[in-house]
């Protein structure tokens, strides 16, 4: 199902993300969704997430939606170029994947490949430009596609709390411009950045998913400060992390900050995207203390 | 603009296993060349006894002149197994085709400095992408001044500024829209959807 | 030759819609590089001009500039170049010029062209080969034929399967570089050395911002350090930098020139059969500038005639059949202290003792004492940033106290409250020695400068220590300075400590070919061929002779050529058989000269026989320190070109 009927119904809604294994053992991935995630709308699957090699986004997509749960095709430009790219949105529309979240992808330097030639052939603004074509039947190239074109939720990506708020916001607008249709963010941890961020984004008329990640303790979040682009984790929550170590390690300390962060911003957003990073188990409790 | 720097010792000697002869060009100066190691490595070549001679000199692409100087030194080549240049590409090429069936080594690797420089190497680059972005972007390259080459816009992956590559490096977009500010001129970043063409100019090909 | 323009005006579709939002525009174009240089006039301003009146656009002016990238130049170019009222600026540029524009004005700035996109860097000679910079040289696995930039798939393991008859599958014009590579290794008898190699995988992760930033940061500072331009040739002072000073014995017969400094010759004080002195004055100047000649030795006159003179070819000299008694001439008698002597005592006795300029150039000592301005600096030149010459740089080991007497002396004669001793920071030696030796001496300092030719030059040093440019045409006296070698001041120490007038100097001699080489303290009159015996043999075959550095010194016709003031070198080297092209364009004379000229204008006008092209573009401020045609890429012999040019400006006056 496109995640975009949901939004127009004016529903609340609620996606996570899962990260494919190195190597074709998919069972328990599969397994853990199905368990933790089949409560929500739709799970997103990463695309060799910080440039790192995985199994395929597009073959996880499909062994989720066999599981019965809805996946959101992630795709970055990272890997292919714009032949490559048509040819795998071709083959999600084939499979029914029906979302689908267009991202620029981390640079190659960054993984596990760091030789590796970067593409970046198209970015995440020409790749929904490309998107909406193949949805009028007509590829990149100009030429015409054979029967029914796909259709797509198509999403995209931006940062709230980043330090450059208004060139983030720039660069949404020319995505709205490209035709796309809903937004998922990066993690926030600071409602009143997220709230001001939305008063100027709402003009795009967009539904916006607010990005959360659950805090593992004190540690992780001075790493996100330090190395994870546009999230920032405030003094007060490093300390409540810090405070209690065992609590914070049972994820009690994480999902409390979350579900505060949830709180807080729902009245400003469309719906929440929850990037569980292995604490997919904590997800239902997440939701339950928020209030969803 | 170009960097040269000499290939690990290891690679070097698994060239050289004969008598060789060496060519240095010192030529474009702006072209770096590892002056101190190639000494350093030559004097142990001739201590060895394996060096039947060395050429110093400049613009050895250039081969009306390179012919010149090869052919004063005939003798020296014929007596050498093989030619070792210490040189850009381009170089290597041009000393590779004169004395074919010498075998010619190269004896650098030669890294680019992204872009065309111009006379001086500036804090600006040319990208040469053609098909020029610069008024899009308030006159900041995007091609050469963001890591991934975005037309359409900064990635997320800057952080306090800076590249996702390369803490070092400004974020190109966020100069770009800096720049846009400064002057005014936001509603360039309003601009159609950029699609790159990557195709080689027909000039060029032809 | 292929054309490597790097840019091409963008069509009419694409620039309307730029241009519409846009009027009183002012257009900036380039004139291109990397081409042959036929034509001083590129056609794409023009182009655009005629494209803007059709779209009925004002246009408040427009220029065409040579290397818009060259950012000192262009900035200079374009000063009050852009009319009050100007609301946009078009440049007509590789994206290079139109950055540097956009980021020297503050009105929106518009790229009128598009860069043209070849692979790889093209070299110097504008051949069809070029080398893509991939940071893992493959020519050594295919032969010397670069399979990144010849192979349209930029292969590194053998060919695909796409290439027909031999041509790439991409352009039927181009041949397989694989097919290249394969006949290469043949030819070679590599076939199996390639079937053994290892799996090649190419590493896109080797270039990083940090080294490529690093890089472009040491280049701009060596290239900006102190003054603008200036090259950095292999210095090659090993050869003869260890050599301890020897004092080089006189010759049996002296031929001493009665031109040694720039003016009209000395006449001759003497006559054939006259006995004279050691400091015996046999030739007195013979105008404002013109220097006094002196005998370095006692003995007789045996003749005054034309021999081969080292600069001028020609012109008298006095011959003097050496006693070797040493004999010393009644005048030379020291002058007193500094304290008891007047300004004007101090300018006299370096007029009598004949000194002139002995960093090669040879004007007479005595005109620079008279200044006629307030000086605040006297700068002492101790660089000798000529490649190879080493005698500066022994006289500033073996005379210190000299070199600072004759400062101090200098000093009181133009009254300056300053005085600077300049020495490159390739001679540690010498900064440490005049370091402790101004220790204590509040008007004095040692100013260390970092090597870069041409260092020397008096506008070069004045910019470098004081940060002020002599305006072109003007003297180092217009903006407070007089700069003097440090060998003038040892002369003037000599003149004025011991009375002895200039009679020699300390001489390097050097060059690949001279077997023996090292630095002489040399009576003026002892011929070139003699010191050079005594060096290991007059070097035979196919050598260049020089007196002075390899970039400022004279060629010499033969080694029968006298010592003189102005000779800090004789120098022998394997000749340069270099052959000259066409001009290319490369921009890197202009990127070097140090007065900011354009040489390669020089070239082209005197071809084109447009005199007053070559004044206008400043020919007479070139002071041929050679930088353009070190750099040239060409091998154009533009000093040459430019003595030339000159004569004509000058005829044409």
């Amino acid at each position: 199902m496109k995640i975009t009927e949901l939004f127009d119904r004016g529903e609340f809604v609620v996606s996570a993300e899962v990260g494919p294994p190195k190597g074709i053992n998919i069972d328990h991935v599969i397994e853990e969704a199905k368990t933790y995630l089949s409560g929500i709308t739709a799970v997103n699957v990463t695309d060799n997430q910080s440039s790192v090699m995985r199994l395929g986004s597009l073959a996880t997509c499909k062994a989720l939606l066999d599981a019965g749960l809805n996946p959101i095709f992630q795709l970055t430009c990272r890997d292919r170029n714009r032949i490559a790219l048509q040819s795998d949105l071709l083959s999600a529309a084939m499979f029914g994947i029906e979302n689908i979240l267009c991202l620029t992808g981390d640079h190659t330097k960054l993984g596990d490949h760091p030789g590796a030639k970067p593409v970046f052939d198209l970015d995440s603004v020409s790749l929904i430009h490309t998107v909406k074509l193949l949805e009028s039947g007509v590829d990149l190239g100009g030429n015409a596609l054979v029967g029914d074109p796909p259709k797509f939720a198509k999403g995209a990506v931006v940062s709230p709390c980043s330090d450059s708020v208004d060139a983030q916001l720039a660069k949404m607008e020319r995505k709205v411009l490209a035709g796309v249709d809903y937004f998922q963010t990066q993690a926030v941890f600071e409602p009143e950045k997220f709230i001001a961020f939305m008063e100027k984004a709402k003009q795009f008329g967009k539904p916006v998913q607010l990005g959360i990640i659950i805090p593992k303790g004190a540690a992780m979040a001075r790493y996100m400060n330090n190395n994870v682009a546009g999230v920032h984790v405030p003094d007060d929550m490093l300390a409540e992390l810090a405070a209690d170590k065992e609590r914070a390690k049972a994820g009690i300390t994480g999902v409390e900050i979350a579900a505060r962060v949830i709180k807080a911003c729902r009245p400003y957003c469309q719906g929440v995207h929850i990037m569980a990073l292995g604490w997919e188990k904590h997800v239902p409790a997440l939701l339950e203390q928020a209030g969803i | 603009m170009l960097i040269t720097e000499l290939k690990s010792k290891e690679v070097l000697e698994s060239l050289l296993t004969g008598k060789v002869f060496i060519i240095n060009c010192h030529g474009c100066k702006e072209v770096s060349f590892p002056e101190k190691e190639a000494e350093e490595f030559e004097k142990e070549l001739l201590a060895a006894g394996k060096v039947t001679g060395i050429l110093t000199t400049d613009y050895i692409c250039n081969p009306e002149n390179l012919q010149v100087r090869l052919e004063r030194r005939r003798a020296m080549i014929d007596e050498a197994d093989a030619v070792l240049v210490l040189s850009c590409g381009v170089g290597v090429q041009t000393v590779a085709e004169y004395l074919t069936p010498k075998p010619v080594f190269a004896g650098c690797d030669t890294v680019r400095l992204p872009g065309f420089q111009g006379v001086t190497p500036q804090e600006f680059d040319c990208g040469q992408c053609g098909e020029c972005y610069l008024n899009y972007t308030g006159g900041i390259c995007p091609i050469t001044a963001c890591s991934k080459s975005l037309v359409n816009g900064q990635c997320g992956g800057s952080k306090n500024g800076k590249c996702e590559v390369d803490p070092n490096m400004e974020c190109g977009w966020e100069r770009i829209y800096r720049r846009l500010e400064a002057t005014g001129r936001l509603d360039m970043l309003k601009c159609p959807t950029q699609v790159r063409n990557f195709a080689t100019d027909a000039e060029v090909t032809k | 030759m292929e054309n490597y323009t790097k840019y091409k005006l963008k069509n009419a579709e694409e620039l309307l819609p730029v241009l519409a939002g846009t009027d009183n525009i002012f257009v900036i174009a380039c004139n291109k590089c990397f081409k042959e240089f036929e034509s001083v006039d590129e056609p794409d301003c023009g182009e655009f001009l005629k494209l803007a009146a059709e779209a009925g656009k004002t246009v408040t002016g427009s220029t065409q500039i040579d290397f818009l990238c060259n950012q000192t130049q262009t900035a200079r170019k374009l000063k009050d170049a852009i009319p009050e009222g100007t609301e946009a600026i078009f440049v007509i540029s590789c994206g290079l010029g139109i950055q540097i524009i956009a980021d020297m004005v503050k009105i929106p700035v518009f790229a009128a062209s598009n860069s043209l996109n070849y692979t790889g860097h093209h070299g110097m000679a504008l051949t069809k080969k070029a080398c893509d910079a991939c940071a893992q040289c493959y020519l050594n696995i295919t032969g010397g034929v670069c399979p990144i930039v010849d192979c349209s798939k930029s292969l590194i393991n053998g060919q695909c399967g796409g290439a027909k008859d031999g041509k790439c599958e991409v352009d039927p014009n181009k041949d397989c570089a694989w097919e290249k590579i394969y006949r290469r290794l043949e030819e070679q008898g590599r076939l199996e050395e390639f079937r053994n190699q290892p799996v090649q995988l190419r590493d896109y992760s080797k270039v990083n911002f940090k080294l490529v930033n690093d890089y472009v940061k040491s280049i701009r500072e060596k290239r900006f350090d102190g003054y603008y331009g200036g090259v950095h040739p292999s210095e090659r002072k090993e050869m003869s930098e260890h050599c301890e000073l020897e004092r080089f014995p006189e010759s049996d017969i002296m031929v001493i020139p009665l031109s040694q400094a720039s003016g009209k010759p000395a006449e001759p004080l003497v006559k054939v059969g006259d006995t004279v002195k050691v400091g015996q004055k046999i030739g007195g100047k013979a105008g404002f500038i013109s220097a006094n000649v002196h005998s370095s030795v006692s003995g007789e006159v045996i003749a005054i005639e034309a021999r081969t003179h080292p600069a001028t070819r020609g012109g008298l000299s006095v011959v003097i059949r050496n006693d070797h008694k040493d004999t010393l001439d009644e005048s030379v008698q020291p002058k007193g202290s500094l304290e008891s002597l007047s300004r004007e005592e101090i300018v006299s006795i370096v007029e009598e003792a004949g000194i002139a300029g002995m960093g090669g150039a040879g004007f007479p000592t005595s005109v620079k004492l008279n200044p006629g301005k307030p000086i605040e600096a006297v700068l002492l030149n101790g660089c000798e940033c000529e490649p190879m010459i080493t005698a500066d740089h022994q006289l500033l080991l073996h005379y210190p106290d000299e070199v600072i007497f004759g400062l101090r002396a200098v000093m009181k004669a133009v009254d300056s409250p300053r005085g600077v001793i300049v020495i490159e920071d390739n001679k540690p030696d010498a900064i440490e020695l005049f370091r402790s030796k101004c220790e204590g001496l509040d008007n004095i300092e040692v100013v260390v400068a970092r090597t870069k030719y041409p260092q020397g030059a008096e506008k070069m040093l004045i910019k470098r220590v004081m940060g002020r440019m002599v305006p072109s045409g003007g003297l180092p006296a217009d903006v407070g300075a007089v700069v003097c070698n440090v060998s003038t001041v040892k002369a003037i120490s000599d003149a004025i400590q011991l009375g002895m007038p200039l009679i020699e100097r300390v001489v390097s001699v050097t060059g690949e070919c001279v077997r023996k080489p090292g630095n002489f303290l040399i009576r003026f009159g002892v011929s070139a061929r003699e010191v050079l015996e005594s060096c290991g043999g007059v070097p035979e075959g196919d050598v260049t002779f020089k007196m002075g550095g390899p970039m400022m010194g004279i060629p010499i016709p033969d080694v029968d050529v006298a010592v003189i003031k102005g000779t800090n070198g004789i120098i022998a080297y394997e000749t340069d058989h270099s052959q000259e092209v066409e001009c290319i364009k490369c921009g890197r004379c202009a990127d070097v000269c140090p007065m900011e000229l354009s040489p390669l204008y020089f070239n082209r006008y005197l071809k084109d026989g447009n005199i007053q092209g070559l004044k206008d573009m400043n020919i007479m401020d070139c002071m041929e320190c050679r930088c353009c045609e070190y750099i040239c890429s060409s091998k154009i012999p533009l000093v040459t070109r430019i003595k030339e040019g000159k004569n004509a400006v000058r005829e044409m006056k």
